[in-house]
């Protein structure tokens, strides 16, 4: 008798091992433990034992019957808790990848001038736009750059005939802004540029960013707040910040702004040159003629302009070392942003 | 502009060392590019021992020389006379740019190989013997092979590559350069000495006529007879090379080496070649010609402005001397020129002739408006020394004497510019320290006179740079501005093309920017027709390539390219969007139609090749959903697809449809790419295309959300499938339904459609789902049916339909 219960036991127990869900560990509960179960068979049949093993198989089979009912208890909470062992549920195999749908980037040039725009757009900034083919007067004229000036050869211009041109910098946007818009003016303008040059570094169309904020008492140490700021937002706030004096027609006085170099941290190394800085950002105080081609007072007024490539930014947030790869969109390029 | 760091410090003489003069230009807006040696061949030149003279040709003094070199033996090929065995000279290896701009090469003579070359002294750019090999233990006994040349001869020098900008013509000199360095190093400026008083010299045999006193406000001829015209010395030729002017002779080098040093231009004409001798400053006629120094022929048109003797041109001024009159050996007299003439017209003559120089370059920026007698008398001490001769005289034509401005600085509204409190002093002491002489001063207001070499001083904001750039940008606060914190927003449809690349992105499409240009040839594989508004696109004048030589009318070349190209990757499945400008020529002189469009296309597989998707290629239909969702997204209600009427070319007949507002604005079109348009792109896989007027697309869809309450009581649902034509559209069914319909009928959509057995052919089954539903209570089946039995009977009536059982 006690071995015949010790097999029931055994038995049991290799069952609700193999058992794989809560409907057959239910079978098993039946099968053994039931009414008509096999342990209870037992128990009922104890009347025909000797009267002294009586209670010692009774205390036996009740504690099997412990035993398997903890078990069952414990397979069934194991079979709830699921996932702890990889064939619970027989060829569900989790490892199997993930049924995905095409997944959509935007692209680089995007990502980085959201960003820029962004930077700004919380200082109270708002975005503005203008034509990318554009009037020799926006892109020159009005920006204090006469016909015949040396100031010219400073872009390689597209042209279309004699008034008409691809805009070689965001900076007409100013004007047409500054015409439209009385001070306090805080507008930021993205956009494609245009410059008839191609090499490694060059594209013939690009990407700048031009900032112009106009009120009363603006001044070069504001502009060295907000640029010093920006460069920190967009690539480190522990970023050198560097403003060196520099020359465009329509800003007086100008500054280049170099950011202590990404890569080497100011160093030196191939992508700096060895100078341990990168130029990221041209910028000056609104020069007065500019104000005086769109009537705003110069004693009243005063502003500051800037602009930036997109592109060169991107280059150095990402990585990358050859311009062109931006319009080449190569689907293998654009899948990395 | 390439500045000697010895010569700078001649001038200037600074203690700092070379990096920091380099550093703090940089930081005074004259930026250092780059710091080099000076005299890069002298650093490949070395020290080396001749161990073994053998002849190779008695006749002509050529031997091969085994040569002991720092970096082991090589062979030379020398024509020296004067080579020993145990000789110390300078050896050049191959690959070592020399002086006069060759290159040194491993070369075959006489049948042996010779690789680099063995130097006399006038090869290394140093003075003395020119024909004799450089005996250099003679003149430095302690050099030891290996050492090189630089270090030996102590020529270990700098140049400073620094990027000059246009606005400071006064800083492409030597002294302009030192003049900074002076006042950023507080150490004294020592401009060359002049030799001369001009008063006690006589007036030269030669008259000066200026017709045009505008474009030339000075004209200074010095006449200097006896001349000869040799080699420079060393030392001169020394640092034209090093600013990277070619020595030529000295009398050239002379005007080239004032040139560098004082910024002034300088011209030396063969005075035996001017007729008159006389000369006449005037514009040209209509086809006057000339042949300038570098051998070309000009035919000028009218109005360049001319330097000519009695009888023709002899030199385009400020740009280039004619070839007849310029200084050779048989030179003995000459006259020198040293002139002002208007920058724009210099600039528009350059350019004009493609001829841009040293001299042109700092013309049309603008020399010293008062430096002409100087620089021409700088220039006769040095004929004088170096070239012999007699000085004959000198003549300054100067009808338009300078007149110094005025101007002046108001300290306060300096101060507000710059977020400085500079005191008045300090302001007027930095302008001091760049020569700048203040006349009147007090706390408001500091009145100075512009120096004749600053042409960019033209009012006040000119001066409050100069304050700026010298006190420091890095001394000036960096602060945030104080302002009103609303100010009026620009407008702009930046956020709306941004709703539509997010919602593109994350219906798995990527974006692509291209480039604005595009080429004719692409624009004709769409085949539009010539009445098509999309043919006429602007043209550039000067593109870069023929393939880049007008700029797009519409998006779909650029995408059909772009597909091309990663098609060739083996990028297979692509979907693609660009958002861009697209430019319709309106005629000379205005601006184009300029627009933003939007354009999306599909290829190749409708999900990501994975087990647990069924590999099959995207449609029509994936493409019209994409656009069915992206209305919903932007609240574009009641916009429909129209099979076209006038169909876009480049899509499949059949496939192209309009895409049309509610108001019936043409938003844009939606098609499969025809084969013969695949073809002339390259493209071998069926491409699916979306076209939109982004600007269209954002004014019909600015409607405000408004929210419907939720439905409170059931729906009826009842299916219905008929056959009918295989002509019959989808669209004329749902249409009819449309009119039809009941306010009880909420919504109606196909959900299945078949063709095959059991249904006939030339048939196809439409399944439909009708649910039924009223605002106020539950609908009785009787109710809905009483609505739905007749809108059934008089469809199947309507479209030749029947029942399917």
């Amino acid at each position: 008798m006690e071995n015949q219960l010790r097999d029931i036991e055994k038995e049991a127990m290799e069952a609700i091992e193999k058992a794989s869900d809560p409907k057959s560990l239910e079978g098993l509960k039946i099968k053994f433990l039931g009414r008509k179960g096999r342990l209870t068979s037992i128990l009922k049949s104890l009347g025909g034992l000797p009267k002294e093993q009586r209670p010692i198989v009774g205390k036996l089979s009740n504690e099997i019957k412990a035993r398997i009912e903890k078990a069952i208890g414990e397979r069934m909470e194991a079979l709830k808790g699921l996932a702890s062992g990889p064939e619970l549920i027989k060829g569900f195999d989790p490892s199997l990848p993930g049924r995905r749908l095409h997944l959509g980037h935007l692209h680089p040039i995007t990502k980085i001038l959201n960003e820029v725009c962004h930077v700004f757009e919380k200082m109270g900034f708002s975005v503005a736009q203008g034509p990318e083919i554009e009037l020799d007067f926006y892109n020159f004229e009005a920006l204090n750059i006469p016909p015949d000036h040396p100031a010219r050869d400073m872009q390689d211009t597209f042209y279309v005939d004699d008034k008409v041109l691809l805009r070689t910098h965001t900076s007409p946007i100013q004007i047409r802004t500054m015409e439209k818009m009385a001070p306090p003016i805080r507008i930021i303008a993205p956009g494609k540029v245009y410059r008839c040059d191609s090499d490694v570094t060059h594209t013939p169309m690009f990407h700048q960013v031009e900032g112009l904020m106009v009120d009363k008492e603006v001044s070069f140490s504001h502009l060295k707040g907000i640029l010093t700021h920006f460069a920190q937002e967009i690539f480190d706030r522990d970023t050198a910040v560097r403003f060196r004096p520099s020359f465009f027609p329509f800003t007086e006085p100008s500054a280049e702004i170099d950011i202590q170099c990404v890569m080497c941290r100011g160093k030196g190394c191939r992508v700096c040159s060895q100078t341990g800085w990168i130029e990221v950002l041209g910028a000056g105080l609104v020069h007065p003629a500019v104000f005086r081609y769109v009537d705003i007072d110069p004693q009243q007024y005063s502003g500051f302009a800037f602009g930036l490539g997109i592109e060169r930014i991107a280059m150095l947030r990402y990585g990358i070392d050859d311009i062109r790869l931006f319009y080449d969109n190569d689907l293998r390029f654009l899948k990395q942003f | 502009m390439l500045v000697l760091a010895s010569w700078l410090r001649e001038i200037a003489p600074f203690e700092a060392d070379y990096m920091e003069v380099a550093e703090r230009l940089t930081l005074a807006g004259l930026e250092v590019e780059a710091v080099e040696p000076a005299f890069p061949w002298m650093e490949k030149a070395q020290v080396a021992r001749i161990s073994r003279v053998e002849p190779v040709r008695e006749d002509k003094d050529v031997t091969l020389c085994t040569v002991e070199t720092g970096n082991g033996e090589v062979k030379v090929i020398c024509g020296a006379p004067d080579v020993y065995e145990g000789m110390l000279t300078i050896y050049v290896p191959p690959g070592t740019e020399m002086p006069d701009g060759k290159e040194i090469k491993e070369s075959q003579v006489y049948g042996h190989v010779s690789k680099g070359m063995l130097c006399s002294r006038m090869e290394v750019m140093l003075e003395g013997d020119e024909g004799h090999l450089f005996d250099i233990s003679k003149e430095f006994p302690s050099a030891k092979v290996g050492q090189s040349l630089s270090f030996v001869a102590g020529m270990e020098d700098l140049v400073f590559e620094i990027g000059i900008t246009p606005n400071r013509p006064d800083c492409l000199s030597i002294t302009g350069v030192a003049r900074e360095v002076s006042a950023l190093f507080k150490c004294p400026l020592k401009p060359p000495q002049v030799g001369f008083d001009v008063s006690q010299v006589s007036q030269p045999d030669i008259s000066i006529e200026i017709r045009d006193t505008e474009l030339c406000r000075r004209y200074v001829g010095a006449v200097i007879d006896g001349v000869r015209v040799e080699r420079s010395p060393g030392w001169m030729a020394r640092r034209l090379a090093a600013c990277g002017v070619r020595p030529i002779n000295n009398i050239v080098d002379i005007t080239n080496y004032v040139l560098m040093e004082m910024g002034q231009p300088l011209h030396a004409f063969d005075l035996h070649t001017l007729e008159g001798p006389k000369i006449i400053v005037r514009l040209s006629e209509e086809g006057e010609c000339i042949v300038t120094l570098d051998g070309k022929e000009h035919k000028l048109p009218k109005d360049v402005l001319l330097i000519c003797d009695q009888k023709r041109p002899v030199a385009v001024a400020g740009v280039m001397g004619g070839l007849d009159t310029e200084v050779t050996e048989k030179t003995s007299s000459i006259l020198l020129e040293s002139a002002w003439f208007a920058p724009w017209s210099i600039r528009r003559t350059a350019k004009m002739l493609k001829l841009p120089s040293e001299a042109s370059y700092r013309f049309e920026r603008g020399v010293d408006r008062d430096g002409q007698l100087l620089a021409a008398k700088r220039a006769v001490d040095l004929f004088l020394d170096l070239a012999g001769g007699i000085f004959k005289g000198i003549r300054d034509e100067n009808p338009r004497p300078y007149k110094p401005e005025r101007i002046t600085l108001r300290p306060s509204r300096t101060n507000i510019l710059l977020g400085t409190s500079l005191q008045a002093d300090s302001m007027a002491e930095i302008l001091e320290s760049i020569e700048i002489e203040v006349e009147n001063r007090s706390t408001d207001s500091i009145e100075v006179i512009v120096p004749s070499f600053r042409p960019d001083l033209k009012e006040e904001i000119d001066l409050v740079e100069e304050v700026a750039r010298l006190h420091g940008f890095a001394s000036i606060p960096t602060t945030s501005p104080v302002g009103d914190l609303i100010v009026k927003s620009a407008e702009s449809d930046k956020a709306f093309t941004d709703m539509i690349r997010h919602f593109l992105t994350g219906q798995g499409c990527s974006e692509i920017i291209s480039y604005s240009f595009i080429s004719p040839q692409e624009l004709q594989a769409l085949g539009l027709s010539a009445e098509d508004p999309r043919t006429m696109a602007v043209k550039l004048k000067n593109p870069l390539a023929e393939d880049q030589s007008i700029m797009r009318t519409n998006l779909v070349c650029s995408m059909l390219s772009t597909i091309s190209r990663n098609l060739k990757k083996r990028n297979m499945d692509l979907r693609l969007y660009e958002t861009g400008a697209i430019f319709i020529d309106r005629g000379h002189g205005i601006l184009p139609d300029e627009h933003q469009r939007l354009c999306c296309a599909i290829t190749g597989r409708r999900f990501p090749l994975n087990w647990a998707w069924p590999e099959e290629d995207v449609d029509f239909f994936d493409m019209k959903g994409l656009a069915e969702n992206l209305f919903c997204h932007i609240g574009l209600e009641g916009a429909c697809f129209k099979v076209s009427s006038k169909p876009e070319p480049f899509y499949i007949p059949g496939t192209g449809v309009d895409i049309v507002s509610k108001q019936g604005i043409q938003l844009g079109t939606l098609g499969q790419i025809a084969p013969e348009v695949l073809t002339s792109f390259d493209i071998l896989s069926e491409v699916f295309l979306l076209d939109f007027s982004l600007n269209e697309l954002k004014d019909e869809a600015s409607q405000e959300t408004r929210f419907k309450p939720l439905a409170r009581f059931p729906a009826v649902d009842l299916d219905l499938s008929i056959i009918v034509d295989d002509s019959v559209r989808a669209q004329d069914i749902l249409g009819f339904i449309e009119d039809a319909k009941s306010d009880l009928l909420e919504n109606i959509f196909i959900f299945d459609v078949y063709r095959g057995r059991p249904v006939p052919k030339g048939k196809k089954s439409l399944a439909f789902r009708f649910i039924y539903r009223a605002g106020d209570h539950t609908l009785a089946e009787s109710e809905v049916l009483a609505v739905h039995n007749p809108l059934v009977d008089r469809l199947l009536e309507k479209f030749n339909a029947e029942m399917r059982s």
